[in-house]
């Protein structure tokens, strides 16, 4: 078992110095090896492959404007399911996924009770937070990918794959069409840090892991709620979920960047301020498990 | 106990840094600038004088009319009227680029949306990206050149303005207010103020680069509202040659691609162009300068507009018809199917419908 807290414990105390990493290295371990995790990835893979076989199978081509944005393009270039999975995921099956792994960080080892054993290394607590951090952070950006490349792989086993139209009406090459998604998967990975950091300052106030979940799943579906609303329009550029689907701007002809670095600025002040509280409560925190 | 209030420091401290941060941005694009002052005249004639013909830019625009939003609940999807409306309400980013007089293109950015124009010599080409349509048209070849000015008019720009103030001293304030900054260039700001008080308008504002003399922004505000009315600005603005395969637009394969011809009546060489004021022009004009009221007679809206739920949705019932309202322009609706528009007071719409 890989949980199993004397084994994870006993990785830490014999390289000091280099304990960061192998804190790291173990937590991805953890994380990858979760059943959990994979039935997780496997639900957003499917969800690529649902799309492309229900265009393949019905009778008639989608119509444009209908459906979920490139729909219609699918048909044309196997390479478009891809994208418009991620369309289709980033409102609820990506953020509800990385708020399963973000709300399970602390609140899943208190609840297990090896909490403790992870900090017998002195100063460990900042460690510990950043490599949760990052072990979510991984997460984010293996989801996006599994989306991306099952998209591209059942894409071009039931479509044919060619040059690639953009929103702007231009064409490019394959190589540049998949260097494009992985700029989006990217972009996508970033949109979701805020959300994840969110989910660590959950999972520090709790010792039940179901309840940092769903606090962090149900903040997911509010910030949308309240990006809706346009009475709040003041309100829109401080929401992290503000950018998500702006990940179109990567695109365009030629590629419109700003929204990437305002995303980036806006889920690095999530990370920051989520982070600092995190830590705030965290280090404060009487470990009884 | 004072350990534990050191625990929430960076906490704080993130915040507050992003505050700051927050307030400092727009403090910092209305940081005061000072450029050698100007005269109206010579602001106009910089503008006349302004030479640039190629830049690649961010165009941002956006208005508070006073229209509901209707990008919510877009029922009525494809109509045509909705979508003209949709430009009308909230914020639109579009970008231009601009290389000669024969060259440019300008993207208008949607969500998950884009809209092209894509100006090349003599062939034009819209695309919208929703439903994958290309149109394509030609220009006859000589479009592009301008017609020689007719002899007596003025020739210079700095004669330009003057004649242009001339024209618009007896209605209007024209005024250069304090030095501003436009996507990160230094800017003249030329106002005008309508004299009388009978019209919505409060101000127009036009930043004009110290450099170039490139318009950079306009605003138009409204009578008694804080925030513009409607503002389009460059958010940025290089004026670099963009590269010249943007301009060269092949329609994507798989798109419905349509030829278009021009529609007749165009003004081609040798034609004298209609004068839409008095020639064909079936409607009235009452008033003057920014108090013109525009009549239109019965049957110029169509049924099929009046009978959209989106217009009893957009219109309000006053005294003798339906009215839109604006903070910047009224129309009315009378009931007998004429319409009257102005930048003035619904009062002043009903006189004239009662006097027409």
């Amino acid at each position: 078992m890989p949980s199993d807290p004397l084994v994870r414990a006993g990785n830490l105390p014999c390289a000091r110095p280099a304990v960061g990493w192998d804190l790291f290295a173990s937590e991805l371990a953890v994380l990858f090896r979760r059943r959990r995790t994979w039935a997780m990835l496997l639900a957003l893979a499917a969800v690529p492959v649902l799309i492309a076989v229900a265009v393949r199978l019905s009778s008639s081509p989608p119509e444009p404007g209908r459906g979920p944005p490139f729909l219609d393009r699918v048909t044309q270039n196997g390479l478009f399911v891809g994208i418009t999975a991620l369309v289709v995921c980033i409102p609820l099956f990506l953020p509800l996924t990385v708020g399963v792994v973000a709300g399970d960080t602390i609140a899943g080892e208190a609840n297990l009770g090896t909490l403790r054993y992870l900090l017998v290394v002195p100063a460990g607590r900042v460690r510990l937070l950043l490599v949760k951090f990052a072990g979510a952070a991984a997460f984010c950006l293996a989801a996006t990918l599994t989306v991306v490349v099952s998209g591209a792989l059942i894409g071009a086993a039931l479509f044919p794959v060619g040059p690639v139209t953009l929103l702007s009406g231009d064409t490019i090459s394959v190589g540049e069409s998949i260097l494009r998604s992985l700029l989006v998967a990217g972009y996508v990975t970033v949109s979701l840090l805020g959300l994840s950091a969110i989910g660590l300052f959950i999972s520090t106030l709790t010792v039940v892991p179901v309840g940092a979940m769903a606090a962090t799943i149900v903040l997911s579906v509010v910030a949308q709620v309240l990006g809706a609303l346009p009475q709040l329009e003041w309100l829109h550029p401080w929401l992290f979920s503000h950018y998500w689907l702006d990940f179109a701007d990567l695109l365009r002809q030629p590629i419109a960047w700003t929204s990437f670095g305002d995303n980036a600025l806006l889920q690095a002040g999530y990370a920051a301020v989520f982070g600092a509280l995190a830590y705030g409560r965290f280090v404060t925190k009487d470990i009884l498990s | 106990m004072t350990r534990v209030w050191l625990r929430w420091v960076p906490a704080a401290a993130a915040s507050a840094v992003i505050a700051a941060g927050a307030l400092a941005v727009p403090l910092e694009a209305g940081a005061a600038v000072n450029l050698p002052d100007k005269t109206p005249q010579e602001v106009l004639a910089m503008i006349g004088d302004s030479t640039v013909d190629t830049l690649s830019g961010t165009l941002e625009q956006t208005s508070r009319l006073g229209l509901p939003d209707l990008s919510m609940g877009g029922s009525a999807a494809g109509d045509d009227a909705a979508s003209a409306l949709e430009l009308l309400t909230g914020t639109h980013t579009a970008r231009v680029y601009l290389d000669g007089p024969g060259q440019a293109r300008v993207q208008v950015m949607g969500r998950l949306a884009e809209r092209d124009l894509i100006v090349n010599g003599t062939d034009v080409w819209l695309y919208d990206s929703k439903d994958n349509e290309a149109t394509h048209l030609t220009l006859p070849a000589d479009a592009g050149s301008r017609p020689a000015p007719a002899p007596g008019s003025p020739q210079t720009p700095a004669q330009l303005a003057d004649k242009l103030l001339a024209e618009l001293d007896p209605s209007t304030e024209v005024s250069v207010d304090a030095d501003t900054e436009v996507a990160g260039r230094t800017a003249y700001d030329l106002v005008l103020t309508p004299r009388g008080n009978g019209t919505l308008v409060g101000a127009v504002s036009i930043a004009v680069d110290s450099e170039t003399g490139l318009p950079l922004r306009v605003k138009v505000q409204a009578r008694g509202e804080t925030e513009p009315a409607f503002e389009l600005a460059f958010t940025a603005l290089s004026l670099a040659k963009p590269d010249a395969a943007l301009f060269d637009f092949q329609p994507p394969a798989g798109a419905d691609v349509r030829e278009q011809a021009l529609p007749e009546g165009t003004p081609q060489e040798g034609t004298p162009q209609k004068d839409t004021e008095h020639g064909d022009f079936p409607g009235t004009v009452s008033g003057t300068g920014w108090e013109s009221v525009v009549g239109l007679p019965a049957g110029s809206v169509p049924a099929e507009l009046t009978a959209s739920p989106l217009y009893a949705q957009a219109t309000e019932a006053v005294d003798g018809g339906r009215l839109l309202s604006t903070s910047l322009v009224n129309v009315l609706i009378t009931d007998d199917g004429r319409v009257f528009a102005g930048s003035v007071p619904v009062s002043r719409l009903q006189a004239a419908a009662a006097g027409g």
